[in-house]
């Protein structure tokens, strides 16, 4: 399993060419990906293309960017120039990307190697990679469990050594919580760090763009790469990047640590041990441990399930056979064109769609969506009057470890609360990493995860690194 | 908060889907699951809170038109038709 870190010192010492890295990485995924179905297509071509470009830049003595020769996978709802970008739904099959997304061309700027897209929920919708039009993905720490989603393709790249980075975007908690189901590092930065520009949307006043990769080290590397204001996106945030890995310290000595009141009740047995000991652990390195009071906290699952799916139902509306996606071929009349060109859209999207219209409607808008707004309001004050206490929060990154397969379609609610500490991040937009402590008794990945304010990533990342150290 | 099979299919009308009357079922009882969970938010006193709203021109950029032809060309060449340099689509007016 190669770091990030790793590919970086062995292309410039010499020891290994990007090509040789890329050729490794094609070899694991032919062998691994038929079971894993973490990939739904791999650019070979391109990526050993990119991959001897980067080669020769060595050879010419110029200066190779930061993450030069290191193979990544992006999610299929990040789009690169003249590669499809399907959001793994039959609505956009035969999408091919005219533009590259601001974090694509970013990658490519920094001679990073684009090795193909990765599998998803269908327009990002779920929490166990179950409703892509390609199929399941199979968790590789035990292959009849989910991955988590909805960036469970991303995820399991990563944890299974296809790729030493991968790009996932998290709305309610779908880069760190599949990060934690598979055993991988998952940071969504705070809203507004990474441009969206040329990512297919879900909901937009939560989506972000996040990273998945073996370390935390690598986290911070990919990040700052990707990390900034970009013209395109307006809700993009005009900051000076840090270099995170300069922040780094050496034990947590006056970090204070959020531990908020009542997060451990109703947890899988073995997760809350884990993060008991995680908690510990951060003691022993310096770390203070401060109860916070975010007595709202625990609304942020219904606000954030009529929210997104609100915004969703605007967003989607652009695929109507006209402006985006399918296209019926022989409809009645106009109405009957648009029902007939939304028909491909899978049930999972369908019915956020309807939660969305529903809650919408002028009966229910001020019950349903205003209220909402509001509660998602007094969530946001919350989290601020909390960091004014503490540096970082920490909590679980889910309630339990990966679930089997199928164990949950019956059961939409159940499937919901998977989301229940992560979604949270979203609704305060705050950056938030997941990151491995430990196995439960199946040998199942538990993730703890460590939240910062807007603009603060650093001080998740510190905590983070420091925790992971001489694990 | 009650849902009713009628609500999902106006729903479904709305956002220009067909709802068939099996999926109107398994939604049903799905979104009744669902909105039952969200009616805790009405224990939540929300009296005086104001949403947070930016001024709209703070997060616009400048409008430079910019000519790209090969960009042009892509995008028309996305649709599946196509005439006089144009997006062929649907007639919808």
């Amino acid at each position: 399993m190669m770091t990030v870190c790793e590919i970086l010192t062995d292309i410039q010492s010499g020891k290994r060419t990007a090509e040789d890295v890329t050729r490794a990485c094609l070899e694991k995924i032919k062998e691994l990906n038929p079971k894993i179905n973490a990939l739904v297509e791999v650019w070979e071509e391109d990526a050993l293309k990119q991959a001897q470009a980067v080669d020769a830049k060595k050879a010419r003595g110029e200066k190779l960017g930061a993450l030069a020769g290191v193979p990544v996978a992006i999610k299929d709802n990040i789009l690169y120039k003249g590669h499809k970008a399907t959001c793994c739904s039959k609505m956009l099959e035969n999408y091919v990307a005219p533009y590259n997304a601001t974090v694509v061309e970013k990658l490519l700027a920094a001679d990073a190697v684009i090795i193909g897209r990765a599998n998803m929920d269908e327009f990002a919708m779920g929490s166990s990679n179950q409703t892509s039009v390609y199929g399941p993905v199979h968790n590789p720490v035990d292959l009849e469990r989910v991955p988590g989603g909805s960036s469970g393709g991303s995820a399991a790249a990563v944890a299974s050594g296809m790729v030493p980075a991968a790009l996932g975007t998290d709305t309610g908690g779908s880069v760190r919580q599949p990060a934690g189901f598979c055993g991988v590092v998952g940071m969504k930065p705070g809203y507004g760090r990474i441009s969206r520009y040329g990512v297919i949307a879900f909901a937009s006043s939560a989506d972000q763009v996040g990273v998945l990769t073996h370390t935390v080290a690598d986290c911070a590397k990919v990040l700052e790469v990707l990390s900034g204001k970009d013209a395109n996106d307006s809700t993009s945030l005009d900051a000076p990047v840090p270099e995170y890995e300069k922040l780094f310290t050496d034990g947590l000595k006056g970090v204070r640590i959020g531990m908020p009141k009542g997060f451990l009740d109703g947890l899988a047995p073995a997760v809350k041990e884990k993060i008991e000991a995680a908690a510990q652990r951060l003691q022993a390195k310096g770390a203070e441990l401060v109860e916070v009071e975010v007595p709202y906290a625990k609304y942020s699952a219904p606000c954030y399930y009529i929210i997104t799916s609100a915004e969703a139902s605007s967003n989607l509306g652009r695929y109507d056979g006209i402006r985006y996606g399918y296209a019926a071929k022989d409809a009645n009349g106009l109405n009957d064109y648009y029902e007939l060109s939304r028909a491909p859209f899978g049930l999972e999207v369908k019915k956020r769609i309807i939660i969305g219209t529903y809650a919408l409607t002028s009966e229910r808008y001020e019950e349903c969506f205003l209220k909402a707004m509001k509660v998602r309001e007094l969530i946001r004050q919350d989290f601020k009057k909390a960091f004014e206490k503490v540096d970082v929060i920490l909590t679980p990154t889910s309630p339990t470890t990966a679930f089997k397969l199928g164990q949950k379609e019956e059961d939409p609610l159940a499937l919901y609360l998977a989301d229940l500490y992560t979604c949270q991040g979203n609704i305060g937009g705050l950056g938030g990493i997941s990151v491995p402590c430990g196995k439960d008794e199946q040998g199942l990945p538990v993730g703890v995860q460590f939240y910062a304010p807007i603009l603060k990533e650093e001080a998740a990342l510190n905590v983070a690194y420091n925790f992971e150290k001489g694990l | 908060m009650e849902i009713t099979k009628k609500d999902v299919e106006l729903s479904g009308k709305l956002a220009k889907m067909q709802v068939s009357g099996q999926e109107a079922d398994i939604y049903k009882e799905q979104l009744e699951a669902l909105f039952k969970w969200v009616a805790e938010l009405q224990a939540v006193n929300t009296d005086g809170v104001e949403l947070t709203q930016t001024a709209l021109a703070a997060h616009l950029r400048q409008d430079n038109p910019v000519e790209d032809p090969a960009l042009s060309r892509t995008l028309i060449s996305a649709f599946n038709e196509e005439k006089d340099d144009c997006a062929k689509v649907k007639k919808v007016l």
